[in-house]
């Protein structure tokens, strides 16, 4: 077994955490503790998965898996009990968490507040769910913690006293985020109550964490904070610079709550690294990242989950602790690799049915890792619900549906069936996406065939042609999108940010639900995230249209008929010029016709929406590398892989400037990169083989690297004409 | 204490809380939902217990007495209380033969799934309520299963009374049992 290379580890969850604020924070001297965290430590961005919402995104992080694996696939499931809809549960996950693994293996493990986290599981430990810190009565009523919210229940008087109720918060504890609170109409204004509930919940739940620091031995705490998300889709749209619509007053009166959130956060840590001790390894990270410039979007899509459209692509990562690097970057991490790491820092295996790896770079020297099937297969006390706990959530519809005909359980009403219904086919949608976004388009199919079946809502469609694409049927992409063009849904009016600070988050949505269960459900489910990465549908525009021409401008580039892509390219942006990927794509075909001055406009106007699009400084580096401008090429190259490192194509951009600018080491070290990554690319090989064979260079290696070049372009022609066959 | 008669619907329930009337413990029924051919003998439901996830303190009214609660509604049982659970098992084949009928007869519609799919829900649903049972030693809970009742009532009854603690009158319990009522029998190979 290999070398344990921590004693304790303390894994604390910011939702929505972004570098974009933290770090002009941490520069001012306003986040002192992140900022001393990062410089003893290691730090990167996250990348997150699609869909974007947090339930499946934590409980990725907590198991190293994708949604598929995992099964929470949304907010809300199917409750037998009440006819309606309640948060995604505990007993809905499928599989090991880190600290059932943990359990297993005989440690000391606490988990609090985690996302889909009720009822409390019984680890070898103190569990406390998600539904903890949620004030469900007025403060002057009886404050019950739900059944199941605490694990074991001889803790839970314990952790009842340590709750905050918003009502207990006083003046002095609102004015140093709000100094003009006492401006606030609070009978108009719901920013104030909002504000005090997320503030209170997140005290409830670092209250826990650190009495548990304090009070229980232990070696692995996870602690989830949402109160970064929160207070980011309710106070955002205040943040500087203030945006078009948003009140003076209320911008004066709201525009430090994000700020502040992140000082407050700043705070918690001090707090929770002075508790767990510099023995510590400490890991902190966020499951997506939240626009605070000028991509915060205009509006919320009216669907699902419409809010998600605020979240950002990459969440971030700190690490600090012995046998860990100090004060250095890390690239290319994702949310599965958290489980993975944690595995090896205890110097436990990694299931291979992970999707996850070991974050590798973060450790001075390179851990051993050893690897089993699954810890799945592997038996004995783990601190999971028993397995007859969980059930499917469309058996459990059945189960409510003839209950209620048999007269035994109360009619859900007609709000309650909808919830049920929007529930069921949300998770299928998410799972769909879960499919298309690890590139298993197959598995998508049936899922988006039936979903766009039983509706015309443009977002099923617009899924279900970016399936046939991605499975090469771009016949049948195009009949998908030419319908979509000649038959649009009824536009969904996109919803303004509120104006009073209350605007509620997806999760809101389900503590509204929680709190009220008599009420009518809320209707939640989830949306399209807001941005791209490839080709995801952008959200829900006010219409399909632009999107469709972008897709189908797509195709058409890869039919080779960049003409047609063009127009398709140049309709859509004339509709929605800020549709994300757009100009590149648009830069992308001019650059192939070699149009390269307007190649290189298009890659600049990307580059004004999102200055830290790597893919756009990609493009100008391919761009100066056509007019042998090779020093601004090497330039943008290493922006572009400098913000993303998994950049093959980058890499190889940078290794050609350099070559050509004479430093021939330096481009053979970019040229091994860009073929680590992307083993199948030629040219890289074929440079490689050139510069190898150069005085002094590896003949044995250019011999090698000439013959993977004219191997691969030998299966490349065979594939080609096999296609041609066909 | 609350005296809580559960199971799947059609599994016993009525049955059983019929017994501990006649053996003497009060039970919680308003009777609203009258005798029929489903339950010739009455369904000693108590309506105000659908209400129990929005309403879990509606639970109080129950001490004392013996109370129907559906397997889908126990996991919304508050803290506070003492409980005993008599949960009734009966073959799933048969539950879900006497659940269709009585959504035939009584002119509703429940889920559209074949037999065995359905089973397979209603199989997990009350695996689940086991477990969650399970999860909570201090319920103590006595799984009776429904053909052992008919087959030897005295006996089952003795065990009842054994499990609830009060002094009934087994025999009376027993005198409740009649094999002409269950219907949904689970057809036999030959």
């Amino acid at each position: 077994m290999p070398q344990a290379l921590a004693q304790k580890v303390l894994l604390i969850g910011w939702d929505a955490a972004d570098w974009k604020i933290a770090t002009p924070l941490m520069d001012q001297g306003l986040m002192p503790t992140l900022d001393d965290f990062v410089d003893h430590g290691v730090m990167g961005n996250l990348a997150t998965l699609r869909p974007v919402l947090s339930p499946m995104l934590w409980n990725s992080i907590a198991t190293g898996m994708r949604a598929d694996k995992h099964g929470i696939h949304g907010f809300t499931e199917p409750d037998t009990q009440t006819g309606g809809i309640r948060p995604v549960s505990s007993t809905s996950r499928k599989v090991k968490a880190i600290w059932n693994i943990l359990t297993q293996r005989g440690y000391k493990t606490h988990v609090l507040g985690w996302f889909a986290g009720h009822p409390a599981e019984p680890v070898n430990g103190i569990s406390v769910s998600d539904l903890y810190p949620y004030a469900t009565q007025p403060l002057d009523k009886p404050w019950p913690l739900p059944p199941g919210a605490v694990h074991p229940e001889k803790m839970r008087d314990t952790f009842a006293d340590l709750r905050m109720h918003p009502a207990e918060l006083t003046e002095a504890a609102i004015l140093p985020w709000i100094p003009r609170a006492a401006e606030i109409d609070q009978e108009k204004d719901k920013g104030l109550a909002s504000f005090a509930k997320i503030l209170a919940e997140n005290l409830c739940i670092h209250n826990a964490a650190t009495w548990i620091l304090q009070n229980q031995p232990w070696d692995f705490v996870a602690v989830y904070y949402n109160g970064i998300d929160h207070f980011c889709h309710g106070f955002m749209h205040f943040h500087p610079p203030r945006m078009e619509g948003v009140p003076e007053d209320k911008f004066e009166i709201y525009k430090d709550v994000v700020n502040n959130a992140y000082r407050f956060h700043d705070m918690m840590l001090h707090t929770l690294l002075d508790l767990a001790g510099p023995e510590t390894t400490v890991i902190l990270c966020s499951d997506h990242g939240f626009h605070s410039d000028h991509l915060r979007p205009r509006g919320i899509p009216r669907e699902p989950a419409g809010p998600a459209v605020q979240h950002r692509q990459f969440g971030i990562i700190a690490m600090r602790g012995e046998h860990l690097k100090q004060d250095e970057r890390i690239y290319g991490a994702t949310l599965l690799d958290i489980t993975p790491t944690i595995l090896t820092l205890f110097g436990l295996p990694v299931g291979e049915d992970m999707d996850g790896r070991v974050l590798v770079q973060a450790f001075e020297e390179p851990p051993s890792i050893e690897r089993i099937p699954s810890w799945e297969q592997v038996p004995g006390e783990c601190g999971m619900h028993p397995a007859d706990l969980r059930m499917d959530p469309a058996a459990a519809q059945a189960v409510l549906q003839q209950f209620v005909a048999l007269g035994y359980i109360q009619k859900p009403n007609e709000n309650q069936e909808k919830a049920v219904a929007t529930a069921v086919r949300e998770a299928n949608y998410n799972l769909a996406r879960v499919y298309l976004d690890s590139r298993r388009p197959k598995e998508a199919l049936p899922l988006l065939e039936d979903l766009a079946k039983n509706s015309d809502e443009a977002r099923f469609r617009q899924h279900l042609a970016q399936c046939y694409y991605m499975l090469g049927e771009r016949a049948e992409a195009k009949r998908v999108l030419e319908d979509l063009i000649a038959n649009p849904p009824k536009p969904p009016e996109p919803e303004k940010p509120q104006t009073d600070g209350a605007a509620l988050t997806p999760e809101d949505q389900n503590v509204e639900e929680q709190s009220q269960p008599a009420g009518p459900p809320a209707q939640v489910a989830e949306a399209p995230a807001g941005e791209s990465i490839e080709q995801e549908p952008p959200g829900a525009a006010a219409s399909p249209r632009p999107w469709a021409d972008w897709l189908m401008g797509v195709i058409h580039f890869e039919e080779g008929d960049t003409e047609e892509a063009l127009a398709c390219l140049l309709r859509a942006e004339q509709a929605d010029p800020r549709l994300p990927n757009l100009h590149l794509r648009i830069g992308e075909t001019y650059l192939r016709r070699r149009q390269l001055d307007d190649a290189e406009r298009a890659f600049r106007r990307a580059l004004d929406i999102d200055g830290d699009s790597p893919e756009a400084h990609l493009g100008l580096a391919q761009v100066n590398l056509r007019k042998r401008h090779n020093e601004d090429a090497a330039e943008e190259a290493l922006l572009a892989v400098g913000l993303q490192h998994f950049l093959p194509l980058g890499h190889y951009a940078l290794g050609v400037a350099l070559a050509r600018l004479g430093h021939p080491h330096r481009a053979t070290l970019a040229f091994e990169t860009s073929v680590s990554m992307l083993p199948g690319l030629v040219n890289a090989h074929r440079w490689l083989a050139a510069l190898e064979s150069r005085p002094g260079g590896d003949l044995e290696k250019a011999a090698s690297h000439r013959k993977l070049a004219a191997d691969l372009l030998k299966r490349r022609r065979e594939q080609l004409a096999g296609i041609a066959a066909n | 204490m609350i005296y809580i008669v559960s199971g799947l619907p059609r599994s016993g329930t009525s049955l059983a809380m019929q017994m501990l009337g006649a053996g003497g413990l009060p039970v919680l029924t308003d009777e609203l939902r009258a005798s029929d051919t489903n339950n010739p003998r009455g369904y000693y439901e108590w309506e105000k217990i659908k209400q129990l996830p929005q309403d879990p303190a509606c639970i109080a009214e129950a001490e004392g007495k013996a109370v129907k609660v559906i397997s889908t509604l126990l996991m919304s049982l508050p803290g506070g209380h003492e409980y005993r659970v008599l949960f009734m098992i009966r073959p799933l084949e048969e539950v879900v033969a006497s659940q269709a009928a009585m959504i035939s007869n009584l002119g509703t519609r429940g889920a559209a799934l074949p037999a065995a799919t359905m089973m397979a829900a209603l199989k997990a649903h009350r695996n689940q309520v086991i477990a969650w049972l399970r999860s909570r030693p201090e319920i103590p809970v006595l799984q009776l299963d429904y053909h052992s009742l008919l087959a030897d009532p005295d006996a089952r009854a003795a065990e009842i009374a054994t499990f609830f603690g009060p002094a009934l009158d087994t025999n009376a319990m027993a005198r409740q049992v009649d094999p002409a009522l269950h219907r949904q029998r689970v057809q036999q190979s030959l």
